[in-house]
C-alpha cells in the first residue's frame, strides 16, 4: 500500500505540550521539595511556549492532516489560546492553595497539562476517533485531579460520582457514534456530513443515534437533566480542581458540540435543535432557581454555570454563523468571569481555612474595597449587568436565537437571568452591607493579587470594548 | 445466514442490561463499574459489526481504542473506588451522600 | 439455519445471560466472573465476524488484565455480602419493565430499514490468505498514528494517576534494597582490628 507521511507541523503545539509534560514528570523527580516551584515555573513555561507555536502558525486556510483525524483552523487556533490563558490562571491562582493542603505535586501538574493537552485534541478533532479521544484524556485527567486530595470524604465521593457518570455519558456518545458510522461507513466529521446530506432525511436511525450522541454531548456540558454530578464535583473538589474544570474544560466543551453537531451532523440541523431547545431552556430553569437556595459558594457557581452553559446551548441551536460566534464569545468570557469568581474564593483562603461558605464573603467591602470591588465587576458580568462582557455575551446570543424567529426562546432565557440576578445580587449585598465577621487581612501572595485584578478589570475592558474579540469569534467561524 | 441486524440486537440487548444495571445498582460500586464494561462491550458489537458489513476497518480500529481508553479507565476508576474504600469503609451507592443542596 | 447462526445465537444466549448474572450477582466475585464468560463468548462472535486481532485482544488484555484487576480490587476491599443483599429486590420490578421497554425500542430501531439485509447483504467471508491482524496493523500506524499517540498518552496518564492515588508510604515499613546489597564492599562490613596479642608467660 502507498502512504504518504501526514504533515507534522500543525500539531506543533499539541507535540510541545505532551513533550514537555513528559520532561517535567521526570525532571519532577529530581527536584527537592522545597524547589517544587520549578515545576509549576515549567508548566508555566510549557503554556507560554505552546501559545507561541499555536499564534505564531495560524493558518489562513483550515488544514487537515493525519489522513483527516486532525484539523487546524482559526476557530481552534484561538479556542486553544484561550485554553492556555485559563490554564496558565488556574495554575497560578491554585498555586499557594495547594502548597498549604501538601498537594502542590508534580502529578498535579502533568495531570493538568495532559488534561490541557487533551482539550487542545478536542478542539482540533476532526474524526469521531479523535474528538472521543480527545474527551477521555480529558475527563480521566479531571477524575484524577478531583480525588488527589485522597484523605478529603468529599473529594473521594465527588470523584467516585464523577467518574461513574462521566463513565456512562462516554457510554452514550459512543452508541451514538457508531449509528453514525453504521449509516454513513466513516468516522472522518467532513465525509460524515457529505454523507449524511445525501441520506433522506428524518431516518429513524439517525434520530436515535443523535438523541444519545446529544445526551452525552448534554452530560459532559453538564446541561439539565444531564447536570447531577456536577453541583457534587464542584463542591467536593478541592478549589484548586473546581477552578480548573469550572474554565478551560467549558471552552473545550464548546469546541466539542461545535465539532460534532454544527461540522459532522450539519445537516441535521433541525433534529438537534429541538434537543438542544429543551436542554437549554431546562438548564436555564433549574441553574437559575436552584442556585438561589444554596450557601455554598462553589456549589452556587455550580448551579451557575449550569445556567450559563443553557446560553451557550441557546447559540449553537441557532444554527447560524451568528449564533456560533454568540456563543463563541459566551464560552469565552464566561470561563473568564468563572476564573475570577473562583480565584476570589482562593483569594481568601488560607492554611486550614476554606473561604467557600457565601458567609466567608461577609463585609469584604471593610476588609479590601479592591477585592470587594472585582468580586463586584465578575458578579455582575455573571448576572449580565452592563457594561459589563456578561451582558454583551448575553446580547449576542439572545440577538441570534431572535434572528431565527425564535422570540419566545430569548424571552425565557431573558426571564430567568432575572431570576438569576437575585442571587448574584445577594454576594453583593453580603459584600457592602453586612456586617464583617472574619477580620483576618488577606494573605495571597502578590503575583494573585495583580492577575485576579487584571481578571476583573478584563470582564470590564471587555465590556466596555466588546468590538475586538466579538471580531475574533465572527471572523474564526465564517 | 447472519445479518447486520441480528448483530445490532445482540447489541441493544447488552446496552439496556447496562443501562438497567447503573440505574438500578443501590448496593454497589464495583457492579457499577462492571456494567460500565458492559456498555462498551455493546458499543464494540455494533462497531465490529458496521466495520464487517461495512468492509471498512475504522470501525474495528475504534474498537481497538475504546478497548485501550477502557482499560485506562478503569484503572483509574478503581484507583478512585480504592481510595473512596480507604475513607469510607463502604462502596454502597445509597451511602455517597455527603454533599446535599 | 447454517451453521453459522447456529454458533451465533448459542453464544448470544449465554452472553446475554451472562450479562444478566453481572447485573444482578449479590457476590462481586461472581459478577466478575460472569463478566469473563461474557467476553469470551463476545470473543466468539467477533470471531465469527472475522475480527480476529481484536478477539484475542479482548481475551488477553480484557479478561486477562482488566478483569483480573478487578478480582483482585474485590478481593482487597474485604466488601461485607451479608449488607449488600438487603434491599435489591425492591427494585427489581421497576428494572425488569424498564429494561424490556428499551430492548423493545432499541431492537425495532436498530432493525428497521436503514440496516436492513437487503441494504448490507449478508454475513461475506473474505479469502482464507486474508489477515486481519495484518490489515487493521496496516493502517493503526499510518492513517490512525495521531489516534496512536493520543491512546499512548492517555495510557501514561492512566499510570501516573494510579499511583498518584494509592500509592502510600509508611514511614515504618522497612525496605530492602537489592541494589545496596549486592554493591557492599568488604571494607563497608569488616572492619580488621589489631588486637595486640599479649605477651605470654
Amino acid at each position: 500500500m502507498s502512504f504518504q507521511i501526514p504533515a507534522f507541523a500543525p500539531a506543533l503545539p499539541e507535540i510541545i505540550v505532551m513533550t514537555m509534560a513528559c520532561a517535567i514528570l521526570v525532571i519532577d523527580l529530581y527536584i527537592a521539595e522545597e524547589r517544587r516551584g520549578l515545576t509549576y515555573l515549567l508548566t508555566q513555561l510549557t503554556l507560554v511556549i505552546a501559545a507561541l507555536a499555536t499564534l505564531g502558525g495560524m493558518p489562513v486556510e483550515p488544514q487537515v492532516t493525519f489522513s483527516g483525524s486532525f484539523i487546524r483552523d482559526t476557530m481552534g487556533d484561538l479556542l486553544k489560546a484561550f485554553i492556555y490563558l485559563m490554564a496558565a490562571g488556574v495554575f497560578l491562582y491554585s498555586r499557594d492553595y495547594l502548597r498549604a493542603r501538601k498537594l502542590f505535586t508534580g502529578e498535579f501538574h502533568v495531570t493538568g497539562l495532559f488534561g490541557v493537552l487533551g482539550m487542545m485534541v478536542m478542539v482540533s478533532a476532526h474524526s469521531l476517533l479523535t474528538v472521543y479521544l480527545g474527551l477521555e484524556l480529558l475527563s480521566l485527567a479531571l477524575y484524577a485531579m478531583v480525588a488527589y486530595d485522597r484523605d478529603s470524604l468529599q473529594a473521594t465521593e465527588a470523584a467516585m460520582k464523577y467518574f461513574v457518570l462521566g463513565a456512562l455519558a462516554s457510554g452514550l456518545l459512543l452508541y451514538g457514534m457508531s449509528m453514525l458510522y453504521g449509516v454513513t461507513g466513516t468516522l472522518d466529521l467532513a465525509l460524515l456530513a457529505e454523507r449524511l446530506a445525501d441520506s433522506d432525511r428524518g431516518d429513524p436511525v439517525l434520530v436515535f443515534g443523535i438523541a444519545f450522541i446529544v445526551a452525552g454531548l448534554a452530560f459532559k456540558l453538564g446541561a439539565v437533566p444531564f447536570h447531577m454530578y456536577l453541583p457534587d464535583v464542584y463542591h467536593g473538589a478541592p478549589t484548586a480542581v473546581t477552578v480548573y474544570i469550572g474554565t478551560a474544560p467549558k471552552i473545550a466543551a464548546f469546541a466539542l458540540t461545535m465539532r460534532v453537531l454544527a461540522e459532522g451532523l450539519a445537516p441535521l440541523h433541525a433534529d438537534w435543535q429541538q434537543m438542544l431547545v429543551v436542554l437549554a431552556v431546562l438548564s436555564l430553569a433549574l441553574g437559575n432557581v436552584v442556585a438561589i437556595a444554596q450557601t455554598n459558594l462553589k456549589r452556587m457557581f455550580a448551579y451557575s454555570t449550569i445556567s450559563h452553559v443553557g446560553f451557550i446551548l441557546l447559540g449553537i441551536l441557532s444554527g447560524t454563523a451568528d449564533g456560533y460566534a454568540g456563543a463563541m464569545f459566551y464560552a469565552i468570557t464566561y470561563a473568564l468571569m468563572a476564573l475570577g469568581g473562583f480565584g476570589m474564593i482562593l483569594l481568601l483562603t488560607r492554611e486550614g481555612f476554606e473561604a467557600d461558605n457565601l458567609d466567608d464573603f461577609r463585609g469584604l467591602n471593610e476588609r479590601s474595597p479592591w477585592f470587594a470591588f472585582m468580586m463586584l465587576l465578575l458578579i455582575f458580568s455573571m448576572a449580565g449587568v452592563p457594561p459589563t462582557v456578561g451582558f454583551y455575551a448575553k446580547l449576542a446570543v439572545l440577538q441570534a436565537v431572535v434572528q431565527v424567529d425564535m422570540v419566545w426562546l430569548a424571552i425565557v432565557a431573558v426571564l430567568f437571568s432575572v431570576v438569576g440576578a437575585f442571587y448574584y445580587l445577594r454576594i453583593i449585598k453580603l459584600m457592602y452591607f453586612d456586617e464583617v465577621e472574619d477580620r483576618n487581612p488577606l494573605t495571597a501572595a502578590p503575583d494573585l493579587r495583580l492577575a485576579l485584578s487584571v481578571n476583573g478589570l478584563a470582564v470590564l475592558l471587555l465590556g466596555l470594548f466588546p468590538g475586538g474579540l466579538m471580531a475574533l469569534c465572527i471572523g474564526a467561524l465564517t | 445466514m447472519l445479518a447486520l441486524t441480528d448483530y445490532l440486537t445482540l447489541g441493544a440487548i447488552l446496552f439496556s442490561i447496562a443501562v438497567v444495571g447503573i440505574f438500578l445498582n443501590r448496593r454497589n460500586l464495583i457492579i457499577l463499574l462492571m456494567a460500565i464494561e458492559l456498555m462498551l462491550l455493546a458499543v464494540n458489537m455494533n462497531f465490529i459489526a458496521f466495520s464487517h458489513f461495512h468492509g471498512n476497518l475504522d470501525g474495528q480500529v475504534f474498537v481497538f481504542f475504546i478497548l485501550t481508553v477502557a482499560a485506562a479507565e478503569a484503572a483509574i476508576g478503581l484507583a478512585i473506588l480504592v481510595v473512596l474504600f480507604r475513607n469510607r469503609r463502604t462502596i454502597n451507592v445509597n451511602e455517597l451522600d455527603l454533599m446535599k443542596g | 439455519m447454517g451453521f453459522d447462526k447456529l454458533v451465533f445465537y448459542v453464544f448470544a444466549a449465554v452472553l446475554v445471560f451472562a450479562a444478566l448474572r453481572v447485573i444482578t450477582c449479590r457476590n462481586p466475585v461472581h459478577a466478575v466472573f460472569y463478566l469473563v464468560l461474557a467476553f469470551l463468548n463476545s470473543a466468539g462472535l467477533w470471531l465469527l465476524l472475522e475480527a480476529e486481532f481484536l478477539a484475542m485482544t479482548l481475551v488477553l488484555v480484557y479478561v486477562g488484565a482488566v478483569m483480573v484487576l478487578f478480582l483482585f480490587v474485590v478481593m482487597m476491599l474485604d466488601i461485607n455480602v451479608a449488607e449488600m443483599r438487603a434491599g435489591m429486590r425492591r427494585f427489581a420490578p421497576v428494572g425488569v419493565g424498564i429494561g424490556i421497554l428499551l430492548v423493545v425500542e432499541m431492537a425495532l430501531i436498530v432493525r428497521s430499514s436503514a440496516f436492513s439485509p437487503e441494504k448490507f447483504g449478508n454475513l461475506v467471508r473474505s479469502p482464507a490468505d486474508y489477515s486481519n491482524t495484518k490489515a487493521l496493523g496496516s493502517v493503526l500506524y499510518t492513517e490512525h498514528v495521531y489516534a496512536f499517540e493520543i491512546a499512548a498518552v492517555i495510557l501514561v496518564l492512566a499510570i501516573i494517576a494510579a499511583i498518584a492515588l494509592t500509592l502510600r508510604k509508611r514511614p515504618k515499613t522497612r525496605y530492602q534494597d537489592p541494589a545496596r546489597q549486592v554493591s557492599v564492599r568488604r571494607e563497608d562490613r569488616v572492619r580488621l582490628v589489631d588486637v595486640p596479642s599479649e605477651k605470654r608467660g
